[in-house]
């Protein structure tokens, strides 16, 4: 009886949800779910640089070499950073260290906002010098190699997919953030922080994947 | 606040507080791990560059998931599904590899068949043999 009553008083808990626990199991397998598709929509493209990268070697080794690695791995170390950011914002809730999270919050904010400046430039240098997809190749010293365009469309739609994850990883961060500061998440009710870390995790993961096999080949 | 709910939820999810130690480590040995697979890339080792590449991007992606996505605390149910869509991952990549390892060149415009290889059977008379002819 004390039990319904305690539901019932609940304001976190779904009218459709017997239990707090069973609500956090159920989103939690959601998450993770979700998560598996966002794998399985990057392995299509990974697939893609496979099968490109075995057809046009030598042209994908001499144009991952116009990327700039300085740039790639300083923002390799920027998502990293953010992760570890992320991590201690959900411990932060978690233990009730509400400010601490909120900072940290900020913080991974803005290394993402990093992550999508440092983007920009390395977009607008590829744009000024040509070095773009199919059609739009214009980069005169990777014509000699046949495939040059097939590595940038690659490069292109993987980094561009990312980037936009990126962006909505910073959008649920922003609200995770904003609800964090309104006092919504306590050690007793924290999941949604720890899904959004999740994603924010998830795009650091490709990343991982990402960066060495455009840059370091 | 602290009714049976909330206290079966602490109690369950709450009693492996860890402190940050583990999140500091792990960063730290994934930037060891960032720095190293830039100073090999620039090493040229060959056919070991792309192998060591991905042996360490793997092991970064492992310790992303065990420690910071916490897969070492979450419910078998999420394991297996994550760890599923690895599995179909490395299948889908590796099967198709399969084929480009064995097989692509033939499909290539610009082929020239093997006269010395055993790639292309040439039968007697230049034509294959009937449909459901057995040697």
């Amino acid at each position: 009886m004390s039990s319904s009553d305690g539901h019932a008083h609940n304001p976190n808990l779904a009218h459709h949800f017997d239990t707090i626990e069973k609500q956090d199991y159920a989103a939690r397998l959601g998450m993770w779910l979700f998560l598996g598709t966002e794998v399985l929509l990057f392995a299509g493209l990974f697939l893609g640089y496979t099968v490109y990268r075995h057809f046009y070697h030598d042209a994908f080794h001499h144009c991952s070499r116009a990327l700039n690695i300085g740039l790639g791995t300083i923002n390799t170390l920027v998502l990293i950073t953010s992760s570890l950011f992320v991590a201690l914002a959900y411990w932060g809730v978690k233990v009730g260290r509400i400010k601490l999270a909120l900072g940290m919050l900020v913080l991974t904010i803005l290394c993402a906002a990093g992550f999508l400046f440092i983007k920009y430039l390395e977009y607008s240098h590829k744009f000024h010098v040509g070095e773009l997809p199919g059609k739009w190749f214009r980069a005169e010293e990777l014509m000699k190699y046949p495939g040059a365009n097939m590595y940038f469309t690659i490069y292109f739609l993987t980094t561009g997919l990312h980037a936009f994850h990126v962006i909505v990883g910073m959008s649920v961060l922003i609200w995770v953030g904003l609800r964090i500061w309104k006092g919504k998440y306590t050690p007793d009710y924290y999941v949604p922080v720890e899904l959004g870390a999740l994603y924010w995790h998830l795009v650091d993961l490709v990343w991982i994947f990402l960066f060495p096999l455009l840059y370091l080949i | 606040m602290a009714d049976a709910t909330t206290q079966a939820a602490h109690s369950k999810a709450g009693h492996h507080d860890h402190g940050t130690k583990r999140y500091f480590i792990v960063w730290g040995i994934l930037l060891i791990c960032t720095v190293l697979t830039v100073w090999t890339g620039y090493k040229d080792l060959g056919s070991l560059n792309l192998p060591l590449a991905l042996v360490i991007a793997t092991f970064k992606a492992t310790l992303v998931i065990l420690f910071f996505m916490h897969m070492t605390e979450s419910a078998a149910t999420n394991r297996i599904v994550f760890v599923t869509s690895f599995v179909f991952m490395l299948v889908m990549i590796f099967g198709v590899f399969g084929d480009l390892w064995t097989r692509s060149q033939m499909s290539l415009p610009n082929h020239v068949p093997s006269t010395e290889g055993p790639e292309i059977p040439v039968f007697e008379g230049g034509s294959l043999p009937p449909p459901g002819h057995h040697e």
